[in-house]
């Protein structure tokens, strides 16, 4: 730089341009340098104000950077900002270590608590937000990654960055141990057990145990578990209003964890009532107490379904029967 | 409402000959089952009163179950329908699409059979299908249904009652689902008691998770699938009704095994030429062995039954030709592969352990486990890896792959729904991943959905609660060691069916033992069954079977203890009716076993009932409780499942009913109006209809199998004009037809399905489509001004709402309000250049345009570009004046010799 400023006032104009063309180019082979050595060392480059504005913002450039704007310090609470982080770390390990990794590319990850003065710069009031910023010219509309629509798995990330910079990287996910661990772990203990009393294996032929395992299968399936874990419902509806929480959705498309947990009791204690009731006619015993039993056991069928009935009934609209409840 | 009384009718018989069945065949497990014998003792002729009522209940739950099946066939009309069970009505309407009902396509093919012969008929190439590919039929479907339906037609016509083909196919459903009761009665009956079955052949007959496929009109596989099904397992269940008879030396009852294995894999044979549902039977039987195998239930007529059916069974599957290899190649199949081998394994070890001394035995064993299990997981490696067996296949694998499920159904549209609702705010909703999409197409149909519990008890009602308490009957019954050990050796009690086995030998008593072998089976079948229907709305089919037979059992056994009366339990019927008895094949068995039971039992118990009032209070509120279950029934097949999507009805506020009948308004036009040879491009939902009521060409239908065609259609409707008019141009389309239901407010048009068509172009073509391109900056898919300009120009667009903006519908709303979207459409000025409108039905339902040929060369839409042409230089010279030149001049000079130059 300084031998910028010092030729300036001998050189003659021609010979100025030159070294003005020269100096950019070193300016740039430098700042593609720095940035070289910072991805070597983490994949993803931390910046702050000042760095962002000189090799990201600042013009001679030759590189595209991609930029995730974020705040992943705790205080901020923000969990969706760690979710993509992982993603974006994903993607960027990918990058640096797959063949085609060059110096046309790079990752960087700016901080709200660290570069507060780039959010508002950009005029950006959210995070995460992924932005590319291409080797020449300013970023368009569609250089800021759609986050909203398709989420920000690496793939979907990996997409977008083939869209705008025609660098195709092939994400790479770390093999996830946990679940084999988990299942070798599971698997152990099983076995732990069964040999440690394998003396008295009675337990296997426990009628009991597998019955109750089953209907456990059953409720869970009858309940809707399985749309709870394939849709990803919330708990249960806050009115942001009057801040009334509402159980049961509204619409019979669509349950509350909460809802299907109920349903999940429900029908266990109408199941309960209908084995009390045979368990009543059957077992030898007093009468009277047989006879509370069967009680107990009619109730909780009769008033449980009319239970279950009323909230089918207010959410299946237009559904004309009702038991007991309205 | 004549159905619903014989419904709920049928249902008090039942119950009260559940009451009285137990005499007969009551099973030995509950002290009071089997005391309970008393009530047909005043009867003369117990076993004719018992067939004669079980055979009335069976004929009447038929007739309640093929009348409930009439609503739609009564209010429109003798057709085939196609009906739409799944539609989703309130939330946002792009997740539904029309599933894939082959109801008319299936009839045409039928039509097809009857008329041409089967061997025409399998060797069928359809060009009418898929154009240009056409669609080789006879080796891409399931038979069953068309033979079937065939068959019928011929017997009928050989007899002189000629029905027309149509109407036998309309009424196919209703016919087997009353097969389906008495198989259902078959199986129930051999697995608990014929109460029990009777109360289940009456809940198959009219619950709604089975009528949803089996309506009249609907002419589709799953309809005579479930008979099938349930008649194969009632087979095989049949076989696993052991008798043993132990006397001297241990023998199981040979007569007849090989002869019902045989019966097993027709019914078996049947099903797999009827859909592609036999995979579950083939996986369930198998689990069954293995699980009889665990309980050490291993004999030798379970190992000839299994044999005899595997090897059968997969023989007679591999005759059908779209099944051809799969059953050896794919490995849906290679569970039961590996119980054949396993179980020849454990024969071939029972037969060493006679002979060899038990440490031989023991070091054999190890070893012999570990060798084969080594040399199975490689073989099914190496076999996968050189590509011998396939992967799992298709819609299978989402099954099991509930996370890729969870990624292809969370659409981006359902995740602005999130946000937009705000009900599900939180963000793990609206960030949920949206990864891979394996297979698009699997995820827009509404059928391949996750099942909500208001499914379930819309489907099942009071079934759904009580099915588990039968579950938990079967499972604590799932072995009668009892009435083994008391009678051997007391000391035995506790143990294992196989310890008894062994000392059996020693002891020379002979002893009739049943056991019920097929609990497992239906335990099995039922906790399958319901992960199933769990991850598949499609799927509730399969479980509703089994629900109806628990529920049955739980019902019965609360029947069979409080219908009777007080007095009679105390008494036991000194006669004996074993010899009536001995005549029926199969309750008998469950007869001897109660009377070895009743002997143990009566010494010790003076019972003491509940008393009158208790009973009576119970059995009325558990009658109500199932008349509940009919009314709703009832309610739900007329209301929900008996509207077919060919023809809509509304209802005015006075209950006046409109038909709208535009669909088929709109298939005749085409039919009378076009060329014979007309090739109609539609979205693929509309694709069996075209080709069924309208016969003319189409380019996609409702089989999915090529994606890519798909999205070659899906592109030309999301596309601008001139774009979609090359690949028009490219696939010879002669007519367009889209469904319109802005005018009427019909939610299921095109242009809310429109974002799948997107997506689904998008796939095969990202550089050209791009589903951003149709949502607002905002990510809202809006159709009014505010709506993208892409969306607002594409084909699809412009059709919809060609001359739409001249429409006023209500002196509310300005003209070009939609009332599906609840909107005034952004762009109303539209002018067709490839187009014409040639057909728009009564209620604009359906639109029809016809692409325009091309007439000599398109015009050119602007001026031709003025080019001065370049003045070519032409000499003003005169011939004579201008100067000619020799070429190789020789150069002269004076008195010099001429020098010839070399060129």
């Amino acid at each position: 730089m300084w031998g910028f400023t010092g030729l300036q006032n001998k050189a003659p104009i021609p010979l100025q341009l030159f070294y003005f063309a020269n100096s950019f180019k070193n300016m740039l082979a430098e700042k593609v340098e720095q940035m070289m050595e910072w991805s070597s060392r983490r994949s993803v480059i931390r910046m702050n104000g000042d760095k962002f504005r000189r090799f990201v913002k600042a013009p001679p450039r030759n590189y595209s950077v991609i930029v995730m704007f974020t705040a992943l310090q705790p205080q901020r609470q923000c969990s969706v900002c760690r979710q993509a982080n992982e993603e974006y770390q994903v993607l960027a390990n990918s990058w640096r270590y797959s063949s085609a990794f060059s110096n046309k590319l790079f990752f960087t990850v700016v901080d709200y608590d660290e570069g507060a003065d780039v959010f508002q710069q950009l005029n950006m009031n959210s995070a995460p937000t992924f932005m590319h910023f291409p080797a020449k010219g300013k970023p368009k509309r569609a250089d800021t990654f759609d986050l909203q629509r398709i989420g920000f798995a690496s793939e979907q990330l990996a997409k977008w960055i083939a869209d705008r910079t025609d660098v195709q990287i092939r994400v790479f996910r770390p093999p996830n141990y946990s679940g084999t661990i988990a299942l070798a772990l599971l698997v152990s203990l099983v076995g732990g057990l069964l040999y440690l009393r394998r003396n008295n294996l009675e337990f296997i032929y426990n009628k009991t145990g597998w019955a109750m395992a089953a209907l456990c299968v059953v409720f869970a399936m009858t309940s809707g578990q399985m749309w709870n874990h394939i849709r990803g419902p919330p708990y249960a509806h806050k009115n942001p209003q009057n801040g009334q929480v509402s159980y049961i959705h509204g619409s019979s498309q669509a349950q509350f964890v909460a809802e299907s947990h109920i349903i999940l009791l429900l029908n266990a204690a109408i199941t309960m009532g209908m084995v009390l009731l045979n368990e009543a006619a059957t077992s030898k015993g007093d009468v009277g107490k047989r006879r509370i039993i069967c009680l107990v056991g009619l109730g909780l069928v009769v008033f449980f379904f009319s239970f279950l009935l009323s909230i089918f009934r207010s959410k299946y609209h237009g559904y004309p029967y009702s038991f007991l409840i309205k | 409402m004549a159905e619903h009384h014989t419904a709920s009718d049928s249902k008090h018989k039942a119950s009260s000959n559940a009451g009285s069945s137990v005499s007969g065949n009551g099973r030995p497990n509950s002290p009071a089952g089997c005391s309970g014998g008393g009530l047909s003792g005043g009867l003369t002729q117990p076993a004719g009163w018992q067939s004669l009522l079980s055979f009335t209940i069976l004929f009447l739950a038929w007739l309640a179950g093929f009348s409930s099946r009439l609503f739609a066939v009564i209010r429109f009309e003798s057709i085939i329908h196609e009906f739409d069970p799944w539609r989703d009505e309130l939330l946002v309407l792009i997740r539904k699409n029309l599933p894939d009902r082959p109801s008319r396509f299936n009839y045409r093919s039928t039509h097809h059979l009857t008329t041409n012969g089967f061997y025409e008929f399998l060797n069928w190439f359809d060009e009418r299908a898929w154009y240009p590919l056409g669609r080789i039929v006879g080796g891409t479907v399931y038979p069953g249904l068309m033979v079937t339906a065939g068959l019928i037609h011929y017997i009928l016509n050989l007899l002189h009652v000629t029905v027309h083909i149509r109407d036998v196919c309309v009424f196919l459903a209703p016919i087997f689902s009353g097969l389906t009761a008495i198989s259902t009665f078959l199986l129930t009956r051999e697995l608990w008691n014929q109460g029990a079955g009777l109360l289940a052949a009456c809940f198959i007959a009219i619950v709604p998770g089975y009528i949803s496929r089996s309506v009249a009109g609907s002419f589709d596989n799953e309809g005579i699938a479930i008979f099938a099904l349930q008649f194969t397992y009632y087979l095989w269940g049949l076989q696993n009704e052991l008798k043993f008879v132990l006397s001297t030396q241990v023998k199981s009852v040979k007569t007849g095994s090989v002869f019902w294995a045989i019966g097993c894999c027709l019914s078996y044979f049947y099903m797999v030429s009827a859909w592609g549902g036999y995979v579950f039977i083939i996986n369930l039987i198998p689990l069954h062995v293995f699980v009889l195998l665990l309980m050490q239930r291993f004999s030798r007529r379970l190992y000839i039954a299994y044999s005899t059916f595997y090897i059968v069974g997969l023989v007679l599957s591999m005759q059908i030709p779209f099944v051809g290899f799969q059953p050896i190649r794919t490995s849906e199949h290679m569970a039961a592969a590996g119980v054949f081998a396993l179980l020849q394994a454990y024969s071939f070890l029972q037969y060493l352990k006679d002979r060899l001394t038990r440490q031989e035995f023991q070091t054999l064993f190890f070893l012999g486990v570990s060798l084969a299990a080594g040399l199975v997981f490689l073989t099914v490696i190496y076999l996968t890896y050189t590509g011998y067996i396939a992967p799992w296949s298709g819609r299978f694998y989402s099954l099991w792959d509930t996370g890729g499920l969870c990624r292809e159904t969370q659409s981006p549209v359902e995740l602005q729904l999130c946000s937009a609702s705000h009900l599900l705010r939180s963000p793990h909703c609206r960030y949920r991943r949206y990864a891979k999409i394996h297979i698009p197409i699997i995820a827009s149909v509404s059928e391949h959905q996750p099942t909500t519990w208001v499914s379930f008890f819309f489907d099942l009602h009071i079934l759904v609660c009580t099915f588990p308490a039968g579950l938990w009957f079967c499972i604590k019954n799932i072995n009668d060691e009892r009435v083994f050990g008391v009678i051997i050796h007391p000391a035995q009690k506790q143990k294992g069916f196989a310890t008894a086995f062994c000392c059996s030998s020693c002891t020379a008593v002979s002893v009739s033992l049943t056991e019920v072998l097929c609990l497992p089976l239906v335990a099995l079948y039922a906790i399958s069954a319901v992960y199933f229907a769990g991850v598949m709305v499609r799927l509730m089919l399969t479980l509703t079977p089994v629900v109806c037979m628990l529920s049955a059992i739980a019902f019965s056994s609360v029947f069979e203890h409080y219908l009777g009366d007080d007095m009679k339990r105390e008494n036991p019927p000194a006669e004996d009716s074993s010899d009536e008895d001995d005549k029926r094949n199969q309750g008998n068995l469950y007869d001897k076993a109660g009377k070895v039971r009743k002997h143990v039992s009566e010494q010790d118990r003076p019972e003491e009932g509940l008393g009158p009032n208790i009973k009576s209070i119970v059995t009325m509120l558990m009658l109500m409780l199932l008349m509940m279950f009919a009314v709703h029934c009832t309610w739900v097949t007329s209301n929900a499942y008996s509207s077919p999507s060919v023809v809509l009805a509304s209802y005015n506020h006075d209950g006046s009913r409109n038909i709208l009948d535009d669909f088929r308004e709109a298939y005749y036009w085409l039919r009378q109006n076009t060329d014979e040879h007309a090739r109609v491009m539609s979205w693929w939902d509309y694709g069996y209809q075209i080709a069924g009521m309208a016969n003319r060409t189409t380019l996609v239908d409702n089989n999915t199998w090529n994606n890519s065609h798909i999205a070659l259609v899906g592109k030309a409707m999301s596309s601008n004009e001139s774009a979609a008019y090359e690949i028009m141009k490219s696939l010879d389309v002669d007519y367009v037809l889209i469904i319109f239901g802005g005018v009427i407010g019909y939610s299921g048009d095109d242009i809310n399905k429109f974002l799948w068509m997107v997506r689904i172009a998008e796939g095969e073509h990202p550089k050209d489509i791009r589903e951003s391109d149709y949502f607002t900056p905002q990510g809202e898919f809006r159709v009014d001004k505010a709506g993208s300009p892409t969306l607002l120009n594409c084909l699809m667009y412009k059709m919809s709402y060609y001359r739409f903006g001249e429409m006023q519908l209500d002196f509310r709303t300005p003209p070009g309000f939609d009332r599906t979207r609840n909107a005034e459409i952004g762009n109303k000025d539209i002018h067709l250049k490839h187009l014409e409108e040639a057909f728009t039905s009564e209620h604009w339902l359906v639109r029809i345009y016809r692409v325009k040929k091309q007439e000599n060369r398109q015009a050119l839409d602007h001026k031709l570009r003025n080019i001065s042409a370049k003045q070519k230089y032409t000499s003003k010279k005169t011939a004579k004046r201008k100067r000619g030149f020799i070429k190789n001049k020789l150069a002269l000079k004076k008195g010099k010799k001429l020098v010839k130059k070399s060129v």
